[in-house]
């Protein structure tokens, strides 16, 4: 017996979109800019799981593709963001975003 | 019946670690609870039939994961324990907020009618028709994510490069 | 032909076996070795020198853009592993579709040397 007639598709929803739910709430509630980056990838990950689960019960290999290029959006996103981490370092000296209100009115 | 309770297992490891990567004080414990949860997720593609999919994941991970350790090696100092949090009005904020959404996307689940899914490939996991698929009918999106990766490189040089003078 | 759960098997044994050995040797490791506690037996050892400090300081990020260089690096791989196992049948067509795409990124390989971002400062 496989996954596919063992465990019905909504629950494969409902855990991708806790996992969503959680990275949302780590994004809003942490201040470390490192651990806001954890739960971006907590994000794209419950994305993936869901694009994963749908290509597997349809059949279709598109979906796990899909994945692959998520992926590559993702490794974009942390070298572009970790470089702009780095630059807020060296003038803050540290990773709390609560220093970055120069743009507030 | 063995795969349902391989599913919960899974399940309850990744929520649990995905909540403790919120919770913890302690940066280096929010990356080892990242891992555990990654490699749970892991365990989900393999029990979806999608091996090779797995397999990538944890090696993409593995390497991006280090990379963060890194980082917070590096950049956080690790004598003081707590970061400094938020007020706890905005994170009471924060837990309204992200608990709606949930309702929300679970919500929307209930309400949606069951659909009947046609049954296709039950390879489609495997290596040999993902790379049918990606190179055939996905050779524009493969073309231009290599173009991604380009400028990707020369943001993370240009903002991280200290010109020499 | 739907994989049966039973063919990771082998998987699931070196796992065990991996864990297995790892939880072992410690254990075995603590259990067996002569245990004499002193103060100065535990204190840290820096080569011979005072110890100065702790451990846990922040350190230099010179290399960090290394570090970042390879995660892009590293993802660009899992798209060859497909196109690697479809070569025969993808012919000259999907060896220039690779081509293009190496091509961008060795762009960008030289781009990073020609700055000289692994240099180190």
């Amino acid at each position: 017996m496989s996954t596919i007639q063992a465990i019905p598709l909504n629950w494969y929803i409902l855990l991708s979109a806790v996992l969503f739910v959680i990275g949302v709430l780590g994004v809003l509630y942490r201040r470390n800019a490192i651990i806001i980056f954890m739960s971006v990838e907590l994000m794209l990950n419950a994305v993936n799981l869901l694009l994963t689960a749908f290509s597997s019960y349809r059949g279709d290999s598109a979906g796990q593709v899909f994945v692959f290029f998520i992926m590559a959006v993702a490794a974009a996103e942390v070298a572009v963001g970790l470089a702009i981490l780095i630059v807020i370092y060296r003038n803050t000296n540290s990773t709390d975003i609560n220093f970055l209100n120069k743009l507030k009115w | 019946m063995m795969i349902k309770y391989i599913f919960y297992f899974l399940a309850f490891v990744s929520v649990f670690s995905a909540l403790m990567v919120v919770v913890s004080k302690n940066p280096v414990h929010c990356v080892l609870y990242l891992i555990m949860c990654f490699f749970s997720i892991a365990g989900h593609y393999v029990l979806l039939n999608a091996q090779f999919l797995a397999a990538v994941h944890v090696i993409v991970y593995a390497g991006a994961i280090m990379v963060l350790f890194l980082f917070v090696i590096m950049l956080l100092n690790l004598n003081t324990q707590s970061e400094p949090h938020k007020s706890t009005w905005l994170k009471f904020a924060a837990a309204i907020t992200s608990g709606l959404l949930l309702v929300i996307l679970v919500g929307t689940l209930k309400g949606s009618e069951t659909m009947v899914m046609p049954v296709g490939n039950p390879n489609a996991g495997l290596i040999k028709n993902l790379g049918n698929t990606l190179f055939k009918d996905f050779l524009l999106p493969f073309e231009v994510s290599s173009i991604l990766f380009l400028v990707a490189m020369v943001g993370a040089v240009m903002l991280g490069k200290k010109e020499i003078k | 032909m739907q994989s049966n759960l039973y063919d990771y098997l082998p998987i699931l044994l070196m796992f065990i076996v991996a864990g297995g050995f790892v939880g072992g040797t410690m254990f075995v490791t603590h259990k067996l070795g002569p245990q004499i506690k002193s103060k100065i037996k535990l204190d840290t050892f820096e080569c011979g020198i005072e110890s100065q400090g702790n451990a846990r300081i922040p350190f230099s990020i010179k290399y960090f853009l290394v570090a970042i260089l390879f995660v892009l690096f590293d993802v660009e791989v899992i798209f060859m592993y497909p196109w690697a196992v479809n070569f025969k049948e993808l012919g000259l067509f999907g060896f220039i579709e690779m081509l293009t795409f190496m091509g961008f990124l060795l762009l960008g390989f030289f781009y990073i040397l020609k700055k000289g971002a692994l240099k180190w400062e």
